[in-house]
């Protein structure tokens, strides 16, 4: 992919990271945080992943000790309400934590690619640079794997379905799935899973709140 | 440089976002789907018309082998075997089949059994045509804290919202909502409200029954019907009928909840077991009908001008006296209502287009009981069934048992193929559920 290209993707990530308000896309008040529970939906597996640098890591090493939300993407999809929609929202979740010092510290944010052929460490680096806003908050870590044998165990624990297309050349990328953000908490243990009706920055903050207050009681 | 800016401030808008789905829709429109209209929001759709229909059929001592099956009919366009049988599934025993699911990446079939608790599973995404036999979960009532009676699965992202019929404690209405990941673990369970639910609007009116359940995702919102327990819907209809004690243990009620929260926030008084419902799908659309089966009547569930959700009585279904309304079927653009009658075999077909008015348009005989509906989602293709319960279907020669396909071109139905699910040693089809290769995001 053309670093244009990459650039563009991304700006379309963007374009969801524009506000916290009601909208008719989601169009109902948000839950005040912690007066509802997240009951344990499974627990995050496991697998072998690469981090941006290149560098072999276990993904349990960041699915633990924070509050972590972890999207499954590929950086050629350009479906708006799949992989953009998703990272736009994590993109979201990088700026509340710029201003709010204790989410900052208490979150995580992972991208895991099911691309591995195209979403190489390199091109993981590339879209990582371009969500750096340069301004403190929480962690946010872009992955991939070293081949689809690496990767095939970690979206089948994860209920990540993907296919590829009958028509590579789709305009909205050559893979087909479904959306899969998940929260996760400290423990490792997913407690909701996001879709794209469903994930709703603010929903997302509630949950993620939800947890920090259940931490404290 | 200033024009760099303008421009990068543009892909950030809404304008740049609504541009970028439009173009995207555009580009994929030729492949939009035809899928089934009732099926969960978060459901992964099928790309172009439904090549199966899978029918969760119960089993008919002495018709066949007797047990509850999964049955696959070809209905591929141009297929040699269109309108056939191509595969069947027993899965051994009895358990009252009735409805099912896909999970939301439609890999999945679960398959309720209403007697027994049982739910069955079935891989449908490695060989559509041959759905195969995955798991059962067999423990239920153990893992859910007491809920029986799973009557139908509701894809939600990345697990299944399973609705019940009762409880194991009196086998009466109090029932639960379950939900299950993907993989078939528990995950949680939410008792229907009853009148000491605290904190809720109309729990006067809570009776904790429920039958469906079905989310309207831009507006938060989940809602649930009423239907009866264990106790009655095992029971021989006609023995039931004359039991007026056991008469009033049926649901009178729908329950609106925070669907994030699963937290019910209102009930709403609806005499005479509303079942099945069907959210509009139209973007402003904030209303969902149902039909209550003892009342005969149609009822809209809808968003006032104030924020607030109502429900009240838009129709009477069929004549005094009422024709048991089972199943409805709500055309995509929101302006056609199905209506099968399982009293007098009729499908109703009623103009929603204003949804507080509704008005009958059509009326055609499908048999000689009937029961569900399946439309795909271009409204040209419907699908009916026959059977409504094992202990209260039809007896004699009213108890016919079918799949019939018709042709709707917004006038009337043409018949399309027919199948005799008794001749064919098949036994009482139930739900039916639309499968294919080609499944989109």
């Amino acid at each position: 992919m053309r670093p244009i290209v990459l650039i563009l993707v991304f700006l379309a990530a963007c374009s969801w990271a524009t506000d916290l308000e009601r909208s008719a896309e989601h169009d109902y008040n948000a839950p005040p945080a912690g007066t509802y529970k997240l009951p344990v939906v499974k627990p995050a597996a496991d697998g072998e992943v690469l981090d941006s640098s290149g560098h072999a890591l276990r993904l349990r090493e960041l699915t633990r000790g924070r509050i972590t939300v972890m999207s499954f993407i590929y950086t050629r999809c350009a479906a708006p309400k799949a992989c953009p929609m998703a990272t736009g929202v994590l993109l979201q979740l990088r700026r509340a934590s710029e201003r709010d010092a204790a989410l900052a510290k208490a979150l995580r944010l992972v991208s895991i690619s099911f691309d591995p052929a195209a979403d190489t460490p390199e091109r993981m680096a590339a879209y990582s640079a371009l969500a750096d806003t340069g301004v403190p908050g929480a962690e946010w870590r872009f992955l991939t794997s070293a081949s689809q044998e690496k990767l095939k165990p970690i979206l089948d624990a994860y209920g990540q379905a993907v296919d590829r297309r009958e028509n590579s050349l789709n305009p909205a990328g050559p893979l087909n799935h479904v959306l899969r953000v998940f929260l996760i908490d400290r423990d490792g243990n997913i407690r909701n899973i996001y879709s794209s009706s469903t994930l709703d920055i603010r929903l997302v903050l509630a949950d993620i709140k939800t947890l920090l207050a259940e931490q404290t009681e | 440089m200033k024009r760099t800016k303008l421009y990068l401030s543009f892909l950030k808008t809404r304008r740049f976002r609504a541009a970028a789905i439009a173009l995207a829709l555009f580009a994929t429109v030729g492949a939009l789907h035809a899928d089934e209209t009732c099926s969960s929001p978060y459901l992964a759709r099928i790309e172009g018309q439904e090549e199966f229909v899978y029918v969760w059929t119960l089993g008919d001592e002495g018709v066949g082998d007797g047990s509850d099956k999964l049955v696959t009919i070809d209905v591929k366009p141009g297929s040699t075997n269109y309108g056939k049988i191509i595969h069947s599934h027993s899965v051994g025993g009895r358990h009252e089949a009735h409805h099912g699911g896909f999970t939301d990446d439609r890999r999945q079939l679960w398959l309720c059994g209403l007697e027994t608790s049982k739910i069955f599973i079935f891989d449908v995404h490695t060989e559509p045509a041959k759905p195969r036999y995955v798991k059962t979960i067999a423990d239920f009532e153990k893992v859910t804290g007491g809920a029986v009676g799973p009557h139908g699965v509701y894809a939600l992202p990345g697990r299944v919202l399973v609705p019940c019929l009762s409880n194991a404690k009196d086998h009466g209405g109090r029932t639960a909502l379950v939900e299950f990941n993907n993989e078939g673990d528990y995950i949680a369970t939410h008792w229907l409200p009853t009148k000491e639910t605290p904190g809720i609007a109309g729990a006067e009116f809570a009776d904790g029954y429920c039958y469906d359940a079905r989310v309207l995702p831009r507006k938060n919102v989940l809602l649930t019907t009423s239907f009866t327990g264990w106790k009655n819907y095992t029971r021989d209809f006609g023995d039931l009928a004359k039991d007026a004690n056991a008469m009033k243990e049926f649901g009178n009620s729908m329950t609106i909840w925070n669907f994030h929260t699963r937290q019910p926030t209102k009930v709403f008084q609806v005499p005479g077991t509303p079942l099945e419902i069907r959210w509009a799908w139209g973007e402003t659309h904030n209303y969902a009908f149902t039909a209550s089966a003892l009342t005969s009547k149609l009822w809209l569930c809808y968003e006032d001008s104030a924020g607030e959700w109502q429900v009240k009585e838009v129709a009477r279904i069929g004549p005094e006296g009422g024709v048991l309304p089972a199943d409805i079927s709500l055309s995509a653009d929101d302006k056609t209502l199905f209506v099968d009658c399982f009293g007098d075999g009729k499908v109703r077909v009623f103009d929603v287009s204003a949804p507080h008015h509704p008005n009958q348009i059509y009326e055609r005989i499908i048999g000689r009981q009937l029961n569900m509906v399946s439309q795909s989602w271009d409204g040209k293709r419907l699908y009916f069934s026959s059977s409504l319960l094992a202990h209260w279907d039809k007896s004699g020669k009213d108890n016919e048992q079918f799949v019939r396909a018709y042709k709707w071109d917004g006038k009337e139905l043409t018949p399309a193929f027919a199948l005799d699910f008794t001749a064919l040693k098949l036994g009482r089809p139930h739900h039916m559920l639309f499968g294919s290769t080609k499944i989109g995001g």
